[in-house]
């Protein structure tokens, strides 16, 4: 029967480098009864983005703004990005991140998830960050277990630390962190 | 990459095909007629008659005669001396119709779905000896453990689990042979979802029954307690051609508009980013200015086909079954087009529970 079918060949981009990627996903959010965002009417819509290095903010932020949560309710991004690590082992993505996974004080090591106010569309004003959420990526390089659909306490600000809500996210990153990491490691002794 | 003119079938999402990476396959002397995707498992019938089955099979839903999940598209070998016509896949099983006027069942068969008069599961498919040659059949459907076959004269025959009302047949828990349902007048088109169903009649009007949360049977407050007979939907006052069932929502095809109504929370209503659930029967706003003739719905999300051969995906973006990219995804809460398909004309589409299926060849 096999040769009644024929496989095409893959249409996407040439086969994946060696070196494994990083995959982080903003799932979900949910917003604390209360938060005062939830109460807020200056807040409609939300969106979520994640800092990462080397990479630009517009790659990392949900292309969409959901309607903000009703007390209970759960808004689903499900935005998915795959990060393909600079293959330079000197490059400056791979030095912070390196930085990163070495800082022993706290919050160096920190992914940084930013809830934002999205504008209703017609009406003036900026965009504003609403809510902050942190993953230690270290944690993820000493137990070497990936992140998945992991809840998130997100807060006021970096130094308002009043709880808004919870954010999930995954992020698929241990055998990336080990690389560069190890990596990291044997350059600094040599 | 140049692809022959009788075109491809294209997966995406989860398939078990190929690794779940989104590819492509065509049948050197033969193309497909249509597409139906279950949970995790694909059916495929050709022009030739042939079924080929892949995805899980747990329960031996391929008919294959195995438990073995199957990763590319295979014959179903005991079929051939007959001509496949029809296919449907419900969650963990699989309804055939042959040419010889058979209907054949496989796979799990715990609440009767597979019309064989007990609840024992089969992994190669089954004669359901209700159905003589008498009846024609014009569409096979299934859901999660129901199974629904209309005939040409619009008979519809139901089975399987009813705890939801979801087979339309009051008092019943579930039956395990083809049972009727008679609204009054002709049935056109049916559709099962994972625990609701819905049918159109001849007359144009869309009926919906089984579990009633969240508006996806898009009733009234006050027809909700009869949830478990069928009950004209109100509020699309135009014909309704075909209706598709997802895991929570419920999409009706009219002359010029596509309605739809339920859960919306990963954008499966295609109403924008402000209406997550709706009990009202509602016309995508984007579509309006387009033809639409095809509709399909997954689990969480839903495909439409337009008159000119494009494709319109929207609802949940994980594991790129909505064909919009090949490693970043995110939910889409309006028809997105499909660009990988803009020098293409697409046929057929069927949504499973995490992948999609499409049928399309090259424009000249
Ligand atoms: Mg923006
Ligand atoms: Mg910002």
């Amino acid at each position: 029967d096999s040769d009644e079918i024929v496989v095409g060949t893959h249409l996407g981009s040439p086969p994946k480098a060696v070196m494994p990627g990083i995959r982080i996903e903003i799932v979900s959010l949910r917003l604390h009864p209360a938060a005062e965002v939830l109460a807020s009417e200056h807040v409609q819509q939300l969106y979520v983005e994640f800092h990462f290095p080397g990479v630009p903010l517009a790659e990392t932020e949900t292309p969409l703004s959901l309607r903000k949560p009703q007390s209970g309710e759960e808004i689903y991004f499900h935005f998915s990005k795959v990060i393909l690590l600079d293959p330079e082992a000197v490059s400056t993505q791979r030095k912070r991140l390196f930085s990163m996974l070495q800082a022993e004080v706290a919050g160096q090591n920190w992914l940084q998830f930013v809830v934002g106010r999205e504008p209703l569309p017609g009406t003036r004003g900026e965009c504003e960050d609403v809510g902050f959420a942190y993953l230690d990526l270290r944690e993820i390089l000493l137990s070497g277990s990936d992140v998945l659909e992991q809840e998130l306490e997100a807060v006021v600000s970096p130094q308002d630390h009043s709880a808004i809500g919870r954010l999930t996210v995954s992020v698929e990153a241990a055998a990336a962190l080990r690389d560069i990491y190890w990596e990291g490691r044997r350059k600094a002794e040599e | 990459y140049i692809l022959k003119e009788s075109g491809a079938v294209f997966t995406f999402g989860k398939s078990k095909f190929a690794e779940n990476i989104p590819t492509k396959f065509w049948f050197k002397n033969d193309k497909p007629l249509y597409i139906s995707c279950g949970d995790e498992h694909t059916a495929i019938v050709t022009g030739n008659g042939k079924l080929y089955m892949f995805g899980s099979n747990n329960w031996g839903q391929l008919g294959l005669g195995t438990k073995n999940t199957i990763n590319k598209p295979t014959c179903v070998k005991a079929l051939k001396p007959e001509k496949v016509k029809l296919a449907a896949c419900g969650r963990n099983h699989t309804l055939v119709y042959t040419e010889q006027g058979h209907v054949y069942a496989a796979g799990g068969n715990s609440e009767g779905q597979l019309g064989l008069g007990d609840t024992e599961e089969r992994s190669t498919f089954r004669l359901i000896s209700f159905f003589t040659n008498q009846y024609k059949i014009k569409q096979l459907a299934a859901g999660s453990y129901t199974s629904a076959a209309l005939t040409e004269d619009g008979q519809l025959f139901v089975w399987g689990d009813n705890s939801e009302g979801q087979i339309g047949l009051a008092g019943e828990a579930s039956v395990c042979v083809p049972c009727q349902v008679d609204v009054g007048k002709p049935v056109s088109w049916i559709s099962c979802g994972y625990y609701h169903s819905a049918l159109v009649t001849r007359d144009g009007e869309l009926y919906t029954f089984g579990e009633p949360e969240n508006g996806k049977l898009g009733l009234l407050p006050e027809q909700l307690k009869n949830n478990r007979v069928p009950q004209p939907v109100p509020g699309i006052l135009e014909r309704v051609n075909k209706v598709a069932c997802g895991g929570g929502h419920t999409v009706a095809l009219t002359e010029t508009d596509v309605y739809t109504f339920g859960l919306g929370q990963y954008g499966q209503l295609g109403h924008g980013t402000f209406i997550f659930e709706t009990s009202v029967p509602k016309a995508v706003e984007y579509l309006k200015k387009h033809k639409i003739c095809n509709i399909a719905c997954g689990e969480n999300h839903t495909a439409v086909i337009a008159d000119n051969g494009l494709m319109f995906t929207f609802g949940d973006g994980r594991h790129g079954k909505l064909g919009l990219g090949e490693e970043n995804f995110t939910n889409q809460f309006i028809p997105t087009l499909c660009s990988n398909f803009l020098r293409f004309t697409v046929y057929l589409v069927a949504c499973g529970g995490c992948h999609m299926l499409v049928f399309a060849t090259p424009r000249p």
